[in-house]
């Protein structure tokens, strides 16, 4: 059993076009390492250097906005994530 | 009061149990304003003016490009080169002549903003760009007006409806801006997203069902998913977290 992240059709192609990942891990920050680690491509895509998520990445857990402290956020089996990017088109 | 031509127009939707002759005069003195008139602004500007939205503003200081006809169907081959308020304008009065649509030639600003909103009962967005989606929040803030957000890119959309002093606002959802840039789209999806935003203004001003309040609608046509979030207050929020509560 373990954490499904939905990922957003931007980062789809770097997941092998995955449209959820499942991973372990007790944080939504010990998840996307576990994702980060299987696709190395994702880092940037999600966050700085300094491994903080880029401002326009949101995370929703159980169809929740986890905003603030994100990275820090419990999870556990069988909970869903939502990772989403701003869009910004119009 | 509405007239006979009026009457027979909207026949099919005064006869829509949530509407009714008092659902079609509410929107009959209904203005709104839609911020662009690109892919979102052009469905939501047909739909609202078949509806009989008695004042439409539109706003936008672009000029119609080959570029743009993929997705932006208030514009045809022969408009390339016109301003887009005035291509846009010409269509909706020809589908509806009994509306009042005024065009604005003009940037979206924080000098110009509020002269854009005035008199407005819903702002529509329709813009392509995160900053100037702030700008419009925070117009609707000033002016405790609903603000229905919407946003496109490829096969992908997002819509909320932002009750200023009821629920989150933009930078409650958004808490950054992102660099201005040329979107990959198909013109399908700005169609799906400005219908539900002429939806959300419809169901508005005619106090018609739920508004998509304290969600975010996250919409992928690639793999045809309309999947709903919970969204909250930012007790920090730059735009909100002093507006008064409702």
């Amino acid at each position: 059993m373990s954490v499904k992240f939905i990922m957003p059709v931007f980062l789809q192609p770097v997941a092998e076009e995955k449209e959820f990942v499942e991973v372990e891990g007790n944080t939504v920050g010990e998840c996307l390492a576990a994702i980060i680690k299987k696709y190395p491509a994702m880092k940037k895509m999600l966050m700085d250097g300094k491994g903080k998520l880029h401002n326009y990445v949101g995370v929703y857990v159980n169809g929740q906005d986890a905003y603030p402290n994100e990275m820090q956020k419990a999870v556990k089996t069988g909970d869903e994530v939502h990772i989403l990017y701003t869009l910004a088109g119009g | 009061m509405l007239n006979n031509e009026e009457l027979q127009r909207y026949t099919r939707q005064i006869m829509v149990r949530e509407i009714g002759e008092a659902g079609q005069e509410k929107l009959k003195k209904a203005r709104v304003l839609i911020a662009g008139v690109g892919g979102l602004g052009s469905p939501i500007a047909y739909y609202l003016a078949a509806a009989g939205v008695g004042k439409i503003r539109i706003v936008d200081n672009d000029k119609v490009e080959l570029t743009n006809l993929n997705r932006q169907i208030a514009h045809w081959t022969q408009d390339i080169g016109r301003l887009k308020v005035e291509s846009a304008a010409s269509k909706l009065s020809q589908l509806n002549d009994t509306i009042a649509i005024e065009p604005l030639v003009e940037t979206i600003s924080e000098s110009s903003i509020s002269q854009l909103t005035a008199d407005i009962d819903v702002i529509l967005d329709a813009t392509d760009n995160l900053a100037t989606r702030f700008l419009l929040n925070k117009s609707a803030m000033d002016l405790d007006i609903p603000f229905i957000h919407g946003a496109v890119a490829g096969f992908e959309g997002r819509l909320t409806t932002i009750i200023p002093g009821k629920t989150p606002c933009l930078g409650c959802i958004y808490h950054g801006d992102i660099p201005k840039q040329k979107t990959p789209v198909i013109g399908v999806t700005p169609a799906v997203i400005g219908a539900l935003e002429a939806t959300e203004a419809i169901k508005y001003i005619v106090g018609a069902g739920q508004l998509l309040t304290n969600q975010l609608l996250v919409y992928d046509g690639l793999r045809m998913r309309f999947t709903i979030l919970g969204i909250k207050k930012d007790p920090n929020c730059r735009f909100c977290a002093t507006h008064p509560e409702k």
